[in-house]
């Protein structure tokens, strides 16, 4: 049952550019720790580029590890914009208001945290260019565009540049909103910003059409990104249980999956902070909760076809390699928390009404999705490169190194940094989008039942 | 408020409960001549089918090669009829309100599954033995294949049939008091006591929830096990992960396809159109545009990495399904399932027409067949499938007469079979119907008239 609330614009502009409007210490307290924690991770990835790269746990052959997972986590996590955003809009999910603005933001700012990661991992991140520029004429020497490698940052970039716009124009109205309501320098920022923005019927007309044509073009775009991050595997015959045709939606789903619940995270960390409890209700964390469970279900049944299929052409090294990955410690625990934490105790736990009402077990319950979503990519990247092949002679195998344990560390403190400070720029809670959703409330009475009802936009 | 201009007047059918009820249940309870007509002809046709299947029979099940268009259209109806009945279990499960005059057009089709499981049991004979080559089935006894298929496609038309029977009983019910209806006798036995309590309304309702969630579930159990045991499995070297999805997939698009030209039929000849309307084709038509991206999508996922991995075994595959031995089928398939419905329903006002998506459809069904033809063919044509790579490619097998025969009559017979079933029971589910009737008004707003839809959960 939906337990609506009825507000004023007043009271909506009030509560949602009380982010931007109103100071707090514990604010600056906590930009303050996690900017510190940012720091020492900036500064550990500047004493592995002065030291060299022995600094991490690399070793032939897992010459892939912690920055690569990453990488793949925050590629991933960066899918929930646009399928909260774009799919849900197209849709026309009333429940999706409140989440929309987190969801496009967190897409922006981990995408930007994705792309230091095989930065990074280069150990001389100057010579990433010659990845893109050709940099020797004379020899013919160009980037090799046959590797998915290559492929990466063109899709990434697009991604990025797409779904900044998309942040952007949604963010035009609100912006003006702000305009309206500050004082001091902010003032010109936000009048620069607002593009002249006045609510016209054709201001809001283009609006539409721009949103509209944006969620269509960034649409395929979500899917590449990931599909192109899975082909960094997919394409390589070399290693065991890289090589599946189905990594690509697989790659996408388990995206979207740690994604959304990424969003709901932040939505229920920031919910009290900014006093979002009008906004951010139950109803709104039981729909989202129902759309984890088929997601988590679709990305579940690829997860069991991939090992079948692994398995299926019963060829000696990828059934140690399979053998290694569930049975062998430590990759064994590490595979059964995986599974606990990413399918089993959270989809579980999503089937009870309470769960999905209850603030504190979504939030549990989907911080412990990312931990299952993380341990994931570790355990697709890191087994497959350790197991020991024939005629190969150097056995090392792979320990994180603190360096490379503060940075990953750094990396969530820096997501989450990122988006605290856009909240106190822009309202992180759409100002327009809330209150069409009060205007297009309505109710019908049937018999001496008064039913919630919605005016149809379509 | 700034998207309000562009609405549509909202439909919302200007009759009353009772008086859409008695129309339905007159409609249902009468048959014109042009309706026997057509029966007559089907029947002919699909009685042809039967005598094709019966003379195949006859010559014995020892050469595979000759039953690979009769396990083509097996797939195809798994791919169309049997995936149809999903339509109604996703929108109701999404609760989108314009799915009201397609849930039985939709849940009937679950009555083509018995036919599709007859036609499905002569493959049995004809299956190899898993035991000594690749299949899902690794150290289980050889004739798991046969065992557990026939449990899921069993199971998965008795769950048809008991979804389609519980969603009915209210219209039964219906039919029993009507006074326009005929064998009022026999529907009280079937309508169960059925009187509308609220205990008997939260049953349905969990009901119906409980038998959709199990049948979208052993269809896609029925798609993962068709596919690899009757395709995959019998081609050696193909290994291809993604391949029960894409075939999964290919039901849904082809199942919604198969609901659209439904409706267009019974809109434009039935005279349902006071209840078939345009935002039933409008919602439909987006999602089946997403399905011919995804179809397309998935596709690519499994033909990228095998031309990229370019290994001896995966290029083998690749030339006997695509390039080479099959190539025009897989052309054929290629551009109907993908470029030309997309092109075609990528427009909105294409969209918001009947003719548009039942043209898209119409060419998804045709796209369908042939890729039903160019993944069952090929498989039934290799003779060791023992292998663990396609060393030399079989030619193509072209139809027989026999095999237009079993094709032409057994998709008549499902047709016929549907025509059947309506007249046993509403095409149109006159619950829901008036249950959304309840839940839609019409509100004036501003300089424009909208709908409001009631959200009692």
């Amino acid at each position: 049952m939906q337990q609506r609330v009825t507000l004023t614009d007043a009271e909506i502009n009030r509560d949602l550019l009380r982010s931007i409007n109103e100071n707090h210490l514990w604010f600056w307290l906590l930009i303050g720790a996690l900017g510190s924690v940012v720091l020492c991770g900036f500064g550990a990835a500047a004493y592995m580029i002065y030291t060299g790269i022995g600094t991490t746990g690399l070793n032939r052959p897992v010459l892939w590890g912690f920055f690569i997972t990453n990488f793949v986590f925050w590629i991933g996590i960066s899918h929930a914009g646009v399928m909260l955003s774009a799919i849900l809009r197209l849709t026309q999910a009333e429940w999706r208001r409140p989440a929309t603005r987190a969801a496009e933001v967190l897409t922006v700012f981990s995408l930007m945290t994705a792309m230091l990661m095989p930065l990074i991992h280069a150990g001389r991140p100057w010579r990433v260019f010659y990845w893109v520029f050709p940099y020797d004429w004379a020899r013919g020497i160009f980037p090799n565009i046959r590797t998915p490698l290559v492929w990466d940052p063109a899709a990434v970039f697009t991604y990025l540049t797409s779904s900044i716009l998309f942040v952007y124009i949604a963010l035009v109205p609100d912006i003006a909103v702000a305009r309206d309501h500050v004082t001091g320098w902010r003032k010109p920022l936000y009048t620069v910003l607002s593009l002249g923005w006045r609510g016209t019927t054709r201001q809001w007309r283009l609006q539409l059409i721009a949103g509209i044509l944006l969620s269509a073009v960034i649409l395929p775009i979500f899917v590449s990104v990931h599909s192109i991050v899975s082909w960094d595997f997919g394409m390589a015959i070399a290693v065991e249980a890289w090589h599946s045709t189905v990594f690509a939606p697989y790659f996408v789903i388990g995206a979207v999956h740690s994604g959304v619940s990424g969003v709901v995270t932040f939505m229920i960390v920031l919910r009290p902070f900014f006093k979002w409890q009008d906004y951010i209700r139950p109803e709104h964390l039981d729909a989202l909760a129902k759309l984890l469970i088929v997601v988590a279900t679709a990305w579940f049944f690829f997860f069991w076809i991939e090992i079948v299929f692994g398995l299926y052409a019963r060829e000696a090294p990828e059934v140690a390699l399979r053998e290694m990955q569930m049975l062998t410690p430590p990759w064994s625990w590490m595979f059964v928390i995986f599974l606990i934490t990413g399918y089993l105790f959270p989809v579980t736990a999503w089937m009870f009404k309470k769960v999905r009402r209850s603030i504190k077990w979504m939030l549990i319950t989907t911080i412990s999705v990312n931990i299952g979503m993380w341990l994931e990519r570790f355990l697709i990247i890191v087994p497959g490169l350790a197991r020991k092949q024939g005629f190969t002679f150097s056995w090392g195998t792979y320990t994180p190194s603190p360096v490379e344990i503060t940075i990953v560390i750094a990396s969530f403190c820096m997501v989450s940094m990122l988006v605290l400070l856009f909240s106190k720029i822009f309202p992180l809670i759409p100002i327009g989008d809330a209150k069409e959703g009060q205007i297009l409330q309505d109710y019908i009475q049937i018999g001496k039942r008064k039913v919630p009802a919605v005016l149809r936009e379509e | 408020m700034h998207e309000l201009h562009h609405l549509p007047m909202p439909a919302v059918i200007d009759l009353t409960q009772k008086e859409v009820a008695e129309d339905i249940i007159r409609r249902q309870s009468e048959a014109g001549p042009k309706f026997k007509k057509i029966t007559s002809l089907l029947a002919v046709l699909f009685a042809v089918g039967i005598v094709s299947i019966v003379m195949r029979i006859a010559d014995g099940f020892g050469d595979r090669n000759t039953w690979g268009y009769h396990a083509a259209i097996f797939g195809y109806m798994l791919i169309t009829a049997q995936s149809a009945v999903l339509v109604s279990i996703g929108l109701r499960m999404v609760k989108a309100h314009w799915r009201r005059p397609l849930a039985r057009v939709s849940e009937l089709f679950a009555i083509v599954g018995v036919l599709n499981f007859i036609i499905y049991i002569p493959l049995l004979w004809v299956l190899p033995s898993s035991e000594g080559r690749l299949s899902l089935w690794f150290d289980f006894p050889g004739n798991s294949p046969h065992i557990w298929d026939t449990v899921t496609m069993f199971t998965l038309v008795i769950t048809g049939l008991a979804l389609l029977y519980f969603a009915a009983i209210p219209d039964i019910a219906a039919m029993r008091d009507s006074e326009t209806g005929t064998n009022n006798g026999r529907y009280k036995r079937f309508a169960m006591g059925w009187k509308g309590t609220d205990r008997q309304w939260t049953l349905l309702n969990a009901g119906i929830g409980v038998l959709g969630g199990f049948y979208f579930l052993m269809l896609i159990f029925a798609h993962t096990m068709i596919s690899v045991d009757f395709s995959m499995s019998l081609i050696p070297g193909w290994k291809d992960a993604i391949f029960p999805t894409f075939h999964a997939l290919s039901g849904i698009q082809s199942g919604i396809a198969t609901v659209i030209v439904t409706l267009f039929i019974l809109r434009r000849y039935g005279g349902l159109s006071t209840y078939i309307e345009i935002d039933q084709f409008w919602g439909l038509s987006k999602i089946l545009i997403a399905t011919c991206l995804l179809w397309f999508y998935f596709w690519w996922s499994s033909f990228f990495t095998y031309w990229y991995g370019r290994t001896p075994a995966e290029q083998a595959v690749l030339n006997y399904l695509m390039v080479d031995t099959y190539r025009p089928l897989f052309m054929l398939t290629w551009v109907m399932c993908f470029p030309a419905p997309f092109l075609i329903l990528i427009w909105n006002a294409v969209r918001k027409t009947d003719w548009g998506p039942t043209l898209a459809a119409s060419i998804i069904l045709i796209g369908q067949l042939c890729n039903a033809m160019r993944l069952y063919v090929p498989a039934f044509s290799i003779e060791d499938v023992s292998l663990h790579s396609l060393k030399v490619a079989p030619p193509a097998t072209m139809p027989g007469l026999l095999d237009i025969a079993t094709i032409v009559g057994m998709l008549a017979g499902a047709v016929l079979v549907y025509m059947l079933a309506t007249r046993l029971i509403p095409i149109l589910s006159i619950w829901e119907i008036k249950e959304g009737m309840l839940l839609q008004r019409k509100r004036k707003f501003l300089k424009t008239e909208l709908r409001s839809l009631g959200k009692p959960e």
